[in-house]
């Protein structure tokens, strides 16, 4: 009863922290208020100073995170409302995404390869582009770390975020499918917030390619494993 | 009334994700099962054999908190502080730098696509 009183303890902590932070983020709109990078550093620090074991955490952690797999599920339907864009421009989105997924999947086992990272960390970078609920799970099934997937998720989320405005002019992608495709594919649901400034065309496009992206790299996910053990 | 439709909705979610873990371990799939949820609410969707407001409302509520979801896990990188300490560094711009040309190689392939194909041309 009383580690039952633990676990609601921390995940009650987890969700008041996570609604702070948010409210700060949506009042605020500073790009280092991410409510998930925010979160993260408080709640770490609190286990720091408090000297407790990531594991104790867990116990009312792993609460919220089984709401991953349905949240992944639920990602069909703002998938279904777009299926009229998906289909009038069918191929543009699926060359463009499978493209990307493929590149980010190949560049992030020759560039780690290259500097000799264990098949372990290899693993955990290979599924960086994808939403932070797949890349977790792939990585998991694959035999990476999830939590440090998850990190990597987001520096990919952040580079494309910051960054991303300036290589698609730098490249002259100017159409909306060019900029929400590059936007989602590489950068997930960051990505997708960034490609809302450019307007609800990019942002549609940009969500739907997070969603392909996310189902492409699940897929490509364990041939590229295959490959690496060869 | 409307609580009572979100948690009907997201237990269908929730069942939808059950059925994909129980395809996905009995054919063996090398997916994750939540993608084979997901495979089988998009079909069922699509076939309309499943009416999309008996989700929407369920599926928005869920969303809308996505990320509090992942920061227990995201929290699990105390654990790993010393691997950005050396080596492991190196893993940051190698993201950054994949990043890129997972941008560049998406976005210019879409474009050029487009462009390429006038009768499909983006339309909202």
């Amino acid at each position: 009863m009383e580690f039952n009183l633990l676990a609601a303890f921390f995940a009650v902590l987890t969700v008041a922290i996570y609604l702070l932070t948010n409210s700060l983020y949506l009042k605020y709109r500073k790009t280092l208020l991410n409510p998930v990078l925010a979160s993260t550093a408080i709640i770490a620090v609190i286990l720091v100073v408090g000297n407790i074991p990531y594991d104790t955490y867990m116990m009312g952690g792993s609460w919220i995170g089984t709401l991953l797999g349905p949240a992944v599920v639920a990602l069909a339907v703002p998938l279904y409302k777009q299926r009229k864009l998906l289909f009038t421009n069918l191929l543009p989105i699926v060359s463009g995404i499978a493209t990307g997924v493929v590149v980010g999947m190949a560049s992030g086992i020759l560039f780690t390869q290259l500097f000799r990272f264990s098949e372990e960390l290899i693993l955990t970078v290979l599924p960086k582009s994808l939403t932070t609920p797949v890349a977790m799970q792939v990585a998991g099934n694959l035999g990476g770390i999830p939590s440090l997937a998850a990190v990597f998720v987001m520096v990919a989320g952040f580079t494309g975020y910051i960054v991303g405005p300036a290589l698609l002019n730098w490249l002259h992608i100017d159409s909306a499918i060019g900029r929400g495709i590059g936007l989602g594919t590489s950068a997930h649901g960051m990505g997708t917030a960034k490609a809302f400034e450019y307007g609800q065309q990019e942002a549609s496009m940009s969500s739907v390619a997070m969603t392909l992206s996310a189902v492409f790299g699940a897929l490509l996910g364990p041939v590229a494993a295959w490959l690496l053990l060869l | 009334m409307k609580i009572i439709h979100i948690i009907l909705q997201l237990l269908a979610i929730t069942g939808f994700y059950l059925i994909g873990e129980g395809v996905q371990d009995f054919f063996n799939i090398p997916l994750p099962g939540s993608i084979v949820g997901f495979l089988l609410l998009f079909a069922a969707l699509m076939l309309k054999i499943y009416p999309l407001q008996w989700i929407d409302s369920g599926a928005h509520f869920l969303l809308a908190f996505l990320s509090l979801y992942f920061i227990p896990a995201t929290v699990g990188v105390v654990e790993y502080g010393e691997l950005f300490s050396g080596k492991g560094m190196l893993l940051i711009p190698i993201v950054i730098i994949s990043t890129f040309l997972t941008m560049a190689a998406a976005g210019w392939v879409s474009q050029y696509t487009a462009k390429a194909s006038p009768e499909r041309k983006e339309r909202s």
